[in-house]
């Protein structure tokens, strides 16, 4: 150790060399020193990190969204809170053409053998293409899914998403609507509240209609048995509650599915209740005589109109279908739909008079409701002179919805308040409309009477529900054909109300274009198709609805019968 | 030196206990929380298959199919306004109760063969038997006593001038029988012992008859006896 040092001073390289070497020391201690310092970081930084996360950040197995369930859409219910409307998970099955391992011809053959709407040459077209993905069904059956999966390919995917599902299929179906494959609102209030029901603030809450599933039901069936039995090419229903203006039930035949809406016809999918206008004829009738009573021209309905073979008009001709050829009633005139006498009475209260009512009425605008398919009336417009008067005042020459006959109905005898109709459950979330007077109530109160004596005397015979005093008015009015009116296409409606001694409901009914049959010798009249419609329905939907049948009771017919000659009409 | 050693030794074991023990605290949290979001989710899912099972029984069960099963084979109607009532009263007054057997009526029959005897010619028939519910204690009562004692003046004394009156009107004979009863005292007696064995089975009701018997004749003093002897 000692032995090599020849000299005590070094020599000036050696020290330069030593020199050196505390440099490099120094440099490497420092390179060390930082390269620490920066493990050290970087492990505080995780340990930090660590305790950040054991202390306050979520454990790995949680599961995001699912805890919070709310369907994608809200649900559409019935007034009882059955669902008309659902959303659920279905199964969608997709092709992913560049994830195919397999042999491309097979699985196209057997794609073919499972879903024929395609054949192997175009799943195997599509395979080869470029596109990456291809939706190959939507709402496909669990089957069928099974059977893919069992394919075991890996281009075929397998999803779910969000469907919309009607579980009472055609029941409501429009007036619940429709949506599309994306799930946007198409018709219906599916349309019309469609803001409401994909609002993620909302969706937990279902929407409640102010339909009632079962009344519905008997609605639906008791129209289409009759629609069947007559050849009509349509029908439409409506029930309503006259004080609140709530739309129990409102159905337009022929029916649709809304689970395959695309399918149905543009004919199915044509709302009659509330987009169809149609001249309704003579349920026109007792707006006309109310009218006249509210203006002070009819005083009681005693009151005598001559009454002729013919009626002639500014050229026209106003004919009956039961003349009387005397002098009659207004209790008469209702009672055996006389247009000549209607026309005689329109025209007393004068057009002025009665577009003002039928304004008040709601009748001269679309029809006030909450779906968007709404038609717009047709009325005489500028053109409102004597002869459009009378005519208007039996229900021909304007042309309105079934809805708002029924509506015009409530209002004429829930006390002479229009109210606007709804199809949202009124209860503490949702107040009725906004009414006003339109009729006085005690014009309200006397017709009553005058639509019990169509239905017990009259037109409206077979509407009679025994026990639930049904009151109401038949209407028939002839289609236009080329410009013309024909006898031989009708629309036959009857408006009715029940019970009559304190009326609760309206239920209005339409057939379209329905023929006569054996058992109608011959008539195809609202009185021989619609008028047993009216009477099945309402002793169904009666006691749902709470209404007990009680055979003693009437409205005070002492205002009408003493004005009714026994042996008038027929 | 070694006190304080040990002090930043034990003070770094306690921080670390500490640390370790708020550690162990938030993880216990975060088990928890994971235990309840597990739950949660267990719930989530258990409302969709209520969802999706009330959906498909809906769906099955809509109401356009129980209809369809309803107009083929149910066959239900809508009530018609006749079937409602107006509350309890009416309805209680649609029910008839069910008629209730008279309970002495088989009684009385089995006695009747005595009486007929009596009576001889004509109650056998159902004229008797229609008339026998209506009034049931007193006939009874009739019967018995009357059995009793006519049968033995007939065959034993045989006294033609009183019996033929009796056996002309089947009902009234008892004041004809009383007129005769004074002058035979004496056959009463054998009579007793027979009237026993025929009431034997009946003694249960006899007590009915006796309450009726005092006001169906006048001469129930032999009567009353026997009866006593009777029970």
């Amino acid at each position: 150790m000692n032995a090599p040092t020849p000299a005590l001073v070094a020599r000036p390289e050696r020290l330069r060399l030593v020199g050196q070497r505390r440099q490099i020391l120094a440099v490497m201690h420092q390179r060390l020193m930082f390269g620490m310092i920066v493990y050290a970081g970087i492990i505080a930084i995780i340990a930090l990190r660590l305790i950040y996360l054991a202390a306050f950040g979520d454990h790995a197995g949680r599961k995001s969204g699912l805890t919070d369930f709310a369907p994608e859409r809200a649900d559409i219910v019935d007034r009882d809170g059955q669902a008309l409307a659902r959303t659920i998970d279905a199964w969608t099955i997709g092709l992913h053409p560049a994830k195919i391992i397999g042999n491309k011809l097979d699985i196209a053959r057997k794609l073919a053998e499972l879903m024929p709407e395609k054949d192997a040459a175009a799943y195997l077209q599509m395979m080869r293409s470029g596109r990456s993905f291809y939706y190959l069904r939507r709402r496909a059956p669990p089957d069928l899914v099974a059977a893919i999966n069992r394919l075991g390919e890996p281009g075929l995917a397998l999803e779910r998403e969000p469907d919309r599902l009607y579980p009472q299929t055609t029941l409501a179906a429009h007036v619940i609507g429709f949506t599309d494959v994306d799930g946007k609102g198409n018709a219906g209030m599916e349309r019309a509240f469609d803001e409401r029901l994909r609002d993620p603030e909302l969706r937990g809450e279902p929407l409640t209609l102010s339909i009632s599933s079962r009344i519905q039901q008997a609605l639906e069936h008791e129209l289409g048995d009759a629609m069947t039995k007559f050849s009509a090419i349509g029908a439409a229903g409506v029930v309503m509650d006259i004080h609140t203006g709530e739309v129990l039930a409102m159905t337009s035949l022929p029916q649709l599915n809304p689970n395959a809406a695309g399918q149905g016809t543009p004919e199915a999918r044509f709302n009659r209740a509330t987009l169809g206008v149609y001249e309704l004829g003579s349920t026109f009738k007792p707006f006309t005589v109310a009218m006249a009573m509210d203006s002070g021209i009819i005083k009681s309905f005693g009151q005598m109109y001559n009454c002729p073979q013919a009626l002639h008009v500014a050229g026209r001709t106003i004919t009956d279908t039961h003349p009387f050829g005397r002098a009659c009633s207004v209790a008469e005139i209702m009672k055996e739909s006389s247009n000549i006498g209607t026309a005689q009475i329109a025209d007393q209260v004068g057009p002025t008079r009665q577009k003002e009512f039928l304004r008040k009425m709601g009748f001269l605008d679309k029809v006030q409701v909450e779906l968007r398919e709404r038609g717009r009336t047709l009325t005489p417009g500028a053109n409102w002179n004597q002869i459009e008067t009378m005519t208007v005042g039996y229900g021909h020459g304007i042309a309105v919805t079934p809805l708002h006959l029924a509506t015009g109905y409530a209002t004429l005898f829930n006390g002479g308040i229009y109210r606007p109709a709804t199809l949202l459950k009124v209860d503490r979330n949702h107040a009725p409309g906004k009414g006003h007077r339109v009729f006085s109530e005690e014009t309200s109160y006397k017709m009553r009477a005058l639509l019990r004596l169509v239905v017990t005397q009259g037109t409206g015979k077979k509407a009679d529900a025994p026990g639930y005093r049904v009151g109401g008015k038949t209407g028939t009015a002839e289609k236009i054909v080329g410009g013309h009116y024909t006898s031989s296409l009708v629309v036959t409606s009857f408006a009715g109300v029940f019970p009559m001694d304190e009326p609760r409901y309206v239920v209005v009914v339409m057939l379209d274009e329905p023929h006569a049959t054996a058992e109608t010798f011959g008539f195809h009249t609202a009185g021989w198709n619609v008028a047993p419609v009216v009477s099945k329905a309402i002793s169904r939907i009666a006691p749902m609805l709470g209404v007990r049948p009680d055979k003693r009771r009437e409205p005070n017919m002492a205002e009408v019968l003493p004005y009714v000659h026994e042996k008038a009409g027929h | 030196m070694s006190a304080r050693g040990f002090g930043s030794v034990i003070w770094a074991g306690a921080v670390a206990g500490a640390a370790l023990g708020f550690y162990l605290v938030s993880l216990r949290v975060a088990s928890e929380r994971a235990a309840l979001e597990d739950v949660e989710t267990e719930i989530a899912m258990a409302q969709r298959d209520i969802r999706l099972l009330q959906t498909e029984i809906g769906t099955r069960g809509r109401l356009a199919q129980l209809e369809r099963w309803n107009v083929r084979f149910i066959r239900l109607s809508a009530p018609s306004a006749d079937q409602f009532v107006e509350g309890g009263f009416q309805l209680a007054t649609l029910v008839k109760p069910a008629p209730k057997p008279a309970i002495e009526a088989p009684v009385i029959l089995a006695s009747a063969p005595v009486e007929a005897n009596v009576g001889e010619p004509r109650l056998t028939g159902d004229a008797d038997n229609g008339e026998v519910p209506m009034r049931t204690s007193r006939p009874a009562s009739e019967m018995v006593h009357v059995a009793s004692y006519t049968v033995p003046q007939r065959s034993n004394v045989a006294s033609p001038q009183t019996a033929k009156p009796a056996v002309t009107n089947t009902r009234p004979p008892k004041p004809a029988v009383t007129n005769s009863r004074p002058p035979k005292p004496a056959a009463t007696k054998t009579v007793k012992t027979a009237t026993a064995d025929p009431l034997a089975p009946l003694s249960s009701i006899g007590s009915k008859a006796k309450g009726s018997a005092p006001a169906g004749s006048g001469i129930s003093t032999p009567k009353t006896k026997s009866r006593d002897s009777d029970d």
